[in-house]
């Protein structure tokens, strides 16, 4: 017993004899290393040549998101007008669901519309929304000017969403409108109901409708609709006819099979600015001379990229927007596959010609790791098609305000050197 | 057991060391952080404890060759060794811990009049970590950081000696000394502000140097025994990435003792010795050690003490720093003497340049005799 205590007591001040602890503070130079970490700052201002700007990698109907807008600026009015077409059941629906009868569809004595709205700036006041019916015949060629003149009808409902949201149980027992808020997600989901003038079900169209949403709000009238899961649907109330019966069927809802904007201005063509942004989306490269005496001798701890706003961000004042630096897989100009490893971003405020700063330095840090990795910086917005903002830079052409990067990178440590 | 077969577990042992596979260190010292690293000592437990002035006697402390002559037969040792240091600069104190095996090593006798050894032990230690914190203008902010450096390794010497017995009086001995040893270092520095990113950079060193010594140990009178040693070694090669970064001159070493034992019971010894670590280049002196001790009672259970003093090879300023220390231990043979633990204690002041090193050194030795 005594010789298993005693054995315990060994192991226990052997632990803890092992435990290193050989940590000091330096005081240098008499008692510190003679080799020291050597930070090295470095503006590289003529190694981004070759800049080039694409349009077109992502247009309003491939956009994960609707945007409606109406902004009066100095020259000319945003207006962003999302655009829906939403397929019927066809001119016949099933009678029971016990047999495989149909009949005639008749009408519909009501439909409701349910839209996500999934961004919006609560300082916006008095925010409107109407509904336009458009011709089923929308498509994604459609543009601003084609459903000009349904935009012009009268419209089918008019909402005051601040007026609903202020409702109690967020309900208008008038309309039969409601609004359900997503306290996590921060979307308000509208359900307008249609009256039988609105929800016209026409058979020989198949029952398909297709509508447009304009807004309106004292000031910053910009929003975002959500679309697929989050996207319009329609649920309908229809009569059909069964044996000269009507008889009243409520079938599920049905998703949209259009889902896009139009808008106007349309973005003024790409010229020798870098271009980052706008629907549909514009991309801009910069390609790098890498200097051999950073990628070999250093270890990059900070990489700035600077670049100089030719005009000031264009776009909705409340929709400030992120953009991003990438690198690239391969040089294939446009049409290079981005390396999404890696990326950084900075936001851009709509109005602003401050330097743009965005610290890049993941990427240059994956180029001195693989040098067979091209040393392009690709800049584009985080989230493509989804906010009207763009931003144009000056490129390397322009002297003065050409983009530059900033580098701060550390020497080797002379390592074994007394 | 067989002779052989002693010598196969005994080779077994050391064998990690003679492979590059061990790690061998010493005491470390913030003196050794500016220069090549603080140097080992060379003496098994029972020689630190009495002082190191039995090392030159001491067939089991790797210091001479000569007294191998006297190992009598198949022996292995090994020690091990605990520190608590306290460092205090410039108002600044820190408590420092480490513990260490910086010995090890087999000899016995090949023939009548010829013994053999080999072994290793600390040649530099080359352990430590230092932090810092300071600031600079970077991007036209100042931004502070906090640096640290480590080193993580030593520089081994790895001793094949051989001694003979010439005369009842006089005994020879000569080693071949091969240094070879490692160093894992790395170099951070963290900013405050995030947006620069960690610094992170790291090397493995290797080294690698030989020597040759020889030694003499002449019997003058019975009980009275004096020694005398000498040791050149060329220089230490530091490569980084198979690439030489650095190479330096090591010292020549000389040194000498005397042991009396006017009884069975009692012995007392004394040595000095001289390294010309000057020539390891600027920032470093030639030093001067001394040392003397006594063991009283029987061998079986014996009680040691002694003093040592002298100059540590490297420092800041124009003066060497200098170390001063006690020690006592004892040792306790079991199964009829062929196996033999010691233990010693030993408290070491280092002063110089504005720093004062205190450390209290805990030492266990194993020696067996299969």
């Amino acid at each position: 017993m005594i010789r298993r205590r005693l054995a315990l007591v060994g192991a226990v001040l052997l632990v803890g004899a092992c435990v290193e602890r050989l940590t000091a503070p330096g005081q240098c130079p008499d008692y510190c290393p003679s080799g020291q970490i050597t930070v090295v700052d470095t503006l590289l201002t003529t190694s981004i040549n070759r800049d080039s700007s694409y349009r077109g990698y992502v247009l309003a109907y491939q956009a994960a998101l609707m945007l409606a807008a109406n902004l009066p600026g100095a020259t000319d009015t945003l207006d962003g007008r999302p655009i829906f077409r939403i397929n019927g059941y066809g001119a016949r629906f099933r009678i029971s669901t016990v047999d495989t009868s149909t009949g005639p569809i008749l009408g519909a004595d009501s439909a409701r519309l349910q839209l996500y709205v999934v961004r919006r700036d609560t300082a916006t006041h008095n925010l409107r929304l109407q509904l336009y019916r458009l011709p089923i015949t929308i498509d994604t060629s459609t543009t601003f000017g084609a459903v000009a003149a349904p935009f012009t009808d009268s419209p089918l409902r008019t909402v005051n969403i601040d007026t609903l949201l202020a409702q109690p149980g967020r309900k208008d027992s008038v309309t039969g409108d409601s609004a359900v808020v997503d306290t996590v997600n921060h979307r308000v989901v509208l359900s307008l109901k249609l009256d039988t003038a609105a929800a016209r079900y026409i058979a020989t169209d198949s029952g398909t409708v297709a509508y447009g949403i304009r807004i309106a709000a004292d000031t910053l009238a910009s929003i975002a609709f959500g679309k697929d899961a989050f996207g319009p649907s329609l649920q309908w109330y229809l009569r059909v006819d069964s044996l000269g019966t009507p008889v009243a069927r409520t079938p599920g809802a049905l998703g949209a099979r259009l889902a896009s904007f139009v808008f106007a201005p349309p973005p003024a063509p790409l010229d020798s600015t870098l271009a980052v942004g706008g629907v549909p989306s514009a991309r801009s490269l910069l390609r790098v001379a890498f200097p051999k005496v950073i990628r070999d001798s250093g270890q990059i701890i900070r990489a700035t990229l600077f670049l100089v706003p030719a005009v000031a961000a264009r776009g909705a004042p409340a929709d400030s927007f992120v953009i991003e630096a990438r690198s690239v897989f391969a040089d294939f100009g446009a049409k290079s596959p981005i390396d999404l490893r890696l990326g950084d971003t900075t936001v851009i405020h709509v109005g602003a010609t401050d330097t743009v700063k965005i610290e890049v330095t993941n990427l240059l840090q994956a180029w001195a790791a693989d040098s067979t990795h091209p040393t392009i910086l690709v800049l584009r917005p985080e989230r493509e098609a989804q906010v009207f903002g763009e931003i144009r830079f000056y490129p390397s052409l322009a002297a003065a305000f050409r983009p530059t990067l900033q580098v701060t990178f550390v020497r080797r440590f002379p390592f074994g050197v007394p | 057991m067989t002779h052989r077969t002693g010598w196969i577990i005994a080779l077994l042992l050391v064998g990690p060391a003679l492979t590059g596979g061990a790690m061998a260190a010493a005491q470390d010292s913030q003196f050794g952080i500016r220069g090549l690293g603080t140097p080992g000592r060379w003496e098994s437990v029972r020689s630190r404890s009495t002082g190191g002035a039995f090392g030159p006697f001491d067939p089991l402390s790797p210091l001479m060759e000569a007294s191998l002559a006297d190992v009598g037969q198949l022996t292995a040792t090994a020690a091990g060794g605990t520190s608590n240091r306290d460092v205090l600069v410039r108002g600044t104190a820190t408590s420092l811990r480490a513990t260490r095996f910086p010995l090890m090593g087999v000899a016995g006798p090949v023939a009548r009049r010829l013994a053999v050894s080999v072994g290793f032990t600390t040649y530099l230690d080359k352990s430590w970590d230092v932090t810092l914190r300071d600031s600079f203008m970077l991007r036209g902010v100042l931004q502070r950081y906090t640096d640290e450096i480590t080193s993580d390794g030593s520089v081994a010497d790895i001793r094949l000696a051989a001694a003979s017995r010439l005369t009842r009086r006089i005994a020879l001995g000569a080693g071949l000394h091969v240094l070879a040893g490692s160093t894992r270092m790395t170099a951070e520095r963290q900013f405050d502000d995030s947006t620069f990113h960690r610094v992170q950079q790291s090397a493995d060193a290797r080294y690698d140097g030989l020597g040759v010594s020889g030694s003499v140990l002449i019997g003058l009178a019975p009980g009275l025994t004096i020694a005398g040693w000498a040791r050149s070694d060329n220089r230490l090669r530091a490569k980084v990435a198979d690439t030489t970064s650095a190479v330096t001159d090591l010292p020549l070493m000389a040194g000498g003792g005397v042991l009396f034992a006017p009884s069975p019971s009692a012995r007392l010894g004394a040595s000095v010795a001289w390294r010309s670590w000057s020539k390891a280049g600027a920032g470093a002196f030639d030093t001067w050690t001394w040392s003397a001790g006594a063991e009283f009672g029987s061998r079986r259970m014996p009680i040691r003490l002694g003093a040592r003093g002298g100059q540590m090879p490297f420092g800041p300023g124009t003066e060497a720093p200098t170390e001063v220390a006690g020690s006592l231990g004892t040792g306790r043979a079991f199964a009829q003497g062929r196996a033999l633990i010691d233990l010693g204690l030993e408290r070491l002041e280092r002063r110089g340049g504005g720093l004062t090193e205190r450390v209290w050194t805990v030492l266990v030795g194993i020696t067996v005799r299969p």
